[in-house]
């Protein structure tokens, strides 16, 4: 079955580097919903079954790779879902390649370097680079960014919250996952391996929300780490300020059934509350609530809109409670 | 006695305590001293600002057989406590969100305190936001939130401050089994106040949300788990009709409520974050 709208040979074909679980669960279920503007072609990992067992799924074709992938003249967009470690040299090697764009998934980068490596590629090859920061794509956002007037210079307290099972429930109810990466019992006795885990929950977790964190932080570059705390099995608190912000960073992941991500961003008068959907699943947007000293209001998009994907129109809702009561939880 | 027992209350207390409609929801026991009788009431509400100790003390000496203190700030209760038990006198701690019946209910009934101790032992972390208007002094509410923290929780190791300005706290700590604890304290008017407290475990948790008891609002205590979700039974009484309804039946039974002890706890806690 097709849905494409364009002929052929005007969709522009994806390349991905790497195919774990995040490729399978999220990047292919999202791509199969934009048929109408780009093809699957090539699937590089460097598990060979994986690699082609993942390309058979699109109809693409496999390699264990990254030089085959860039060369491939079918190829037109790279999306890098490799190792964290691995992003800043691939998406530098694809702009080097000559693609028309870049999609990297989070973290961006590891440093500030690397950072700056791509940033100055990118400058002189032209290459356009979006980083899978999903929720900056999220309609939800989206929506809260265009209502929420001069909110960010008046906010004090900005806090994010992740509730999470971990990620193999939500890949199962995504697709039909092959191959998962196994992870021995972390020693917690060893500092160096707390140490890790922490950075690992920076990286893989509160990454998603420190975009959202920045645009309510003008200081953002006198930031602060004041406390952190590790949290079994996985997860941390973390408290933050700058010289004009408070910023609290909580994540836990256990086996609950029931997942909650909010980000919260307070001034004195006026709250920003969003509730987002859990990663994977497509299970529509986030949802914002503006609260007031004199009422809330809600802001959300259509709930069938893909998370990361495709920033539909936002759907507007009043709430009409009482002053100062939120409005019920969409769970 | 008849089981009527006449109030006075010092200013301070009509507004911080709502003493006025709270004694109106409990008529057949409780009723305004005269105010040619106002130094021998049976009941003295005590507003609970610095030095509330000192006043209580002297309350139990004038032969009040209860006291009443209305959102008391953490002291050192020791003496009073002595006092009281001298004097048999029944000291009630009316406390903004501590005295809420979803926390800390009557024998039978389930609350916040037995879903949450239940499930201590397998906590990965406890989390609370208290929120208060702005203008409200962080140091107080830290004590309100500490209070019903320590209600709910019991006894935390290795608190230490780790945040506060004008416009809030944080503090952290470990629980028990050695789970990390968070409690911050946001002022702001774009949400009610109250307290908000969610302890996280292997395979769900409990949340809890507390109301400001300036009316009859309903706390939440939901606890899940492989089970799915409970909500545990709603009350709508607000905090201060809870405290007062227990001074009455202690009256009525001639027995001493704890709170004097309970407080100790968070006069204890508080000192340790107080200090250099």
């Amino acid at each position: 079955m097709s849905h494409h709208a364009a002929p052929a040979d005007r969709l522009l074909g994806v390349g991905i580097l790497g195919a774990g679980p995040v490729t399978q669960a999220i990047h292919l279920p999202a791509l199969a919903r934009l048929q109408d503007i780009l093809e699957v072609r090539h699937i590089m990992d460097v598990d060979p079954a994986v690699a082609s067992s993942v390309a058979a799924r699109v109809g693409a074709t496999s390699s264990t790779g990254m030089d085959t992938l860039l060369g491939d003249p079918a190829v037109d967009i790279v999306a890098i879902c490799s190792p964290h470690q691995f992003h800043a040299d691939q998406v530098i090697a694809a702009c080097r390649a000559g693609k028309k764009a870049v999609l990297c998934e989070k973290p961006f980068a590891m440093s500030g370097e690397e950072a700056a490596r791509i940033s100055a590629v990118s400058a002189e090859t032209g290459v356009p680079i979006i980083v899978g920061a999903m929720h900056t794509f999220d309609p939800g956002w989206l929506a809260a960014e265009e209502n929420w007037g001069d909110l960010p210079e008046q906010v004090h307290t900005i806090r994010s919250s992740i509730v999470l099972p971990p990620n193999a429930r939500f890949e199962d109810f995504a697709t039909e996952i092959i191959t998962r990466p196994t992870a021995a019992q972390p020693d917690y006795s060893d500092i160096e391996v707390i140490k890790t885990a922490l950075q690992g929950g920076v990286m893989g977790l509160a990454i998603h929300d420190l975009p959202l964190v920045r645009r309510f932080t003008p200081d953002f570059e006198q930031v602060e780490l004041l406390h952190v705390f590790h949290v079994r099995p996985f997860g941390y608190t973390i408290s933050l300020r700058t010289p004009s912000r408070t910023i609290e960073l909580r994540a836990v992941m256990n086996s609950t059934w029931k997942p909650e991500w909010s980000f919260e961003a307070i001034a004195d008068d006026t709250a920003l509350h969003i509730d987002f959907t859990p990663s994977y699943v497509q299970a529509g947007s986030a949802v914002a609530a503006f609260s007031r000293g004199s009422g809330t209001e809600r802001r959300s998009s259509v709930p069938t809109a893909t998370t990361a994907t495709r920033a539909s129109g936002a759907n507007w809702l009043n709430w009409p409670g009482e002053p100062g009561q939120f409005p019920p939880r969409r769970r | 006695m008849n089981g009527h027992y006449t109030v006075w209350a010092n200013p301070g207390a009509v507004a911080g305590g709502a003493v006025t409609q709270t004694m109106a929801s409990l008529p057949a026991t409780f009723g305004p001293a005269p105010e040619e009788r106002a130094g021998s009431a049976d009941v003295v509400v005590i507003a609970g600002g610095f030095g509330w100790t000192a006043e209580a003390t002297a309350a139990t000496g004038s032969g009040a057989r209860g006291i009443v203190v209305a959102n008391p700030v953490p002291e050192d209760t020791s003496e009073l406590a002595a006092a009281a038990g001298a004097a048999g006198t029944a000291v009630v701690l009316d406390l903004r969100w501590a005295s809420n019946p979803a926390l800390v209910g009557e024998a039978a009934d389930p609350d916040a305190r037995d879903a949450v101790r239940s499930a201590l032992g397998t906590a990965s972390l406890l989390d609370s936001v208290a929120t208060a208007a702005p203008g409200s002094d962080p140091q107080r509410i830290l004590g309100e939130h500490l209070a019903a923290l320590l209600a709910v929780c019991g006894p935390f190791d290795g608190v230490a401050r780790l945040n506060g300005n004008a416009a809030g706290y944080t503090v952290g700590g470990r629980l028990g089994n050695g789970a990390p604890f968070t409690a911050q304290g946001v002022l702001t008017a774009a949400r009610p106040a109250g307290v908000d407290i969610r302890l996280y475990t292997a395979d769900g948790g409990v949340a809890v949300q507390v109301p400001d008891p300036d009316a009859a609002w309903p706390a939440e205590v939901r606890v899940t788990g492989a089970h799915g979700e409970l909500l545990l039974p709603t009350l709508y009484e607000s905090a201060h009709r809870y405290a007062w309804r227990r001074l009455k039946e202690h009256l009525h039974a001639g027995t001493r409520p704890d709170d004097l002890a309970g407080f100790a706890r968070l006069t204890d806690l508080y000192a340790t974050l107080a200090a250099p």
